[in-house]
């Protein structure tokens, strides 16, 4: 069976494709991008993950509670790859919003149908 | 005409944001020990700063805003990242030339004064995403060009 | 019918991308043993230096900041310029007085 991790990711993946094509809305367009990032740090992530045999694995952080030499730790660089994405995430969502209230302020309506006019 | 919350948001804001505050300065500052570190940190002490932007409405924000000082800050926070990576550089650009010879932040691994570089770089890239994040909120809210 | 016709071709490429998930002869979920010590090395290598080496014990801000340090930087680059161009957008401006 294929893990459930997976088919939530690809499912949020595709829900915001479709989200970003069909929709009219400037709002919406910009919460899609952020679902999609959303699915795609879920995938990275869970493809970290270490079975072995029996042995349930801990986070990658020495507490000195249950982590002795031996425990088996779960794989820490996509935890680190996956920080700096989120972080460029929310960068490129404040930049989108403040193109889309200077368009709204130029236009009056944020319909992206009638943002047609390439005017100065 | 007014524009801040009722009675009841107003006086749950005075309790929690001090304690939003100090749980944010300790995510930083431990950053090295438990889960945590310089990003995360930032956004929840920018959390505090957003509810007081929204609880206590814009005019008394605008009071406490100085935008000359947010900027200074995170400018200050980028040059302090920069310095303490360079602090290494007879060998090498990132260089934790701090652990290594033993000349600060060298204790027994465990301990807060330990790690070498790590507690700089920490309360560096954390100042810059909370004064980053306060300033492009207060941008938002002071957007006054409405075309009439 | 546009709408029917985009829904079905986004079907058709999460049923693709199910195929390619496959256990069997495709992403492996939950690697463990020999295979951990073939595939990830890497990790292996920081989780038993990383102590000695660079002396935090969260193994997750040691990789990020010594010794995948220069992609904290561009990360940190990347957020100043963010910042700058969105709250240089959002500022009174001279020549909204010639229009109105």
């Amino acid at each position: 069976m294929i893990p459930f991790q997976f088919v939530t990711a690809f499912l949020l993946i595709c829900m915001g494709i479709y989200a970003f094509l069909y929709k009219r809305n400037l709002i919406k367009l910009i919460l899609a991008l952020d679902i999609i990032d959303s699915g795609i740090h879920l995938l990275l992530i869970s493809l970290g993950y270490r079975l072995e045999n029996g042995v349930l694995p801990t986070a990658p952080i020495y507490t000195g509670y249950e982590t002795l030499k031996g425990t088996p730790m779960v794989g820490p660089i996509p935890q680190a790859l996956v920080l700096t994405s989120i972080v460029i995430g929310v960068c490129v969502l404040a930049l989108a919003m403040a193109l889309t209230i200077n368009a709204y302020r130029h236009y009056g309506s944020l319909d992206i149908n009638k943002l047609r006019r390439l005017r100065g | 005409m007014k524009n801040d919350m009722g009675l009841i948001v107003k006086t749950m804001a005075r309790a929690t944001i001090p304690l939003i505050g100090i749980f944010g300065a300790y995510v930083v500052s431990h950053g090295h020990l438990t889960p945590g570190g310089g990003f995360q940190g930032g956004a929840t002490i920018a959390g505090a700063g957003i509810l007081f932007l929204v609880a206590f409405g814009l005019n008394e924000a605008k009071k406490r805003y100085d935008k000359n000082i947010y900027s200074a800050l995170e400018g200050l926070g980028g040059l302090a990242f920069l310095g303490a990576a360079m602090l290494g550089l007879s060998v090498a650009f990132f260089y934790n030339i701090l652990w290594k010879d033993k000349i600060a932040f060298a204790g027994q691994p465990g301990t807060l004064l330990s790690a070498g570089y790590l507690p700089i770089m920490n309360l560096a890239v954390g100042l810059k995403v909370f004064t980053g994040l306060v300033s492009a909120m207060m941008a938002i809210a002071l957007f006054r060009r409405w075309k009439k | 019918m546009n709408r029917t016709l985009g829904a079905l071709a986004l079907l058709f490429i999460l049923g693709v991308l199910l195929i390619v998930a496959n256990p069997q002869y495709g992403l492996k979920f939950g690697l463990g043993g020999s295979e951990w010590q073939k595939y990830r090395y890497t990790d292996q290598y920081y989780i038993e230096h990383g102590i000695e080496e660079v002396g935090g014990t969260n193994i997750v801000t040691d990789i990020v900041f010594d010794y995948r340090g220069y992609d904290t930087l561009g990360e940190a680059t990347v957020l100043f310029t963010a910042i700058a161009g969105a709250v240089a957008l959002l500022r009174p401006w001279r020549r909204d007085e010639d229009e109105e």
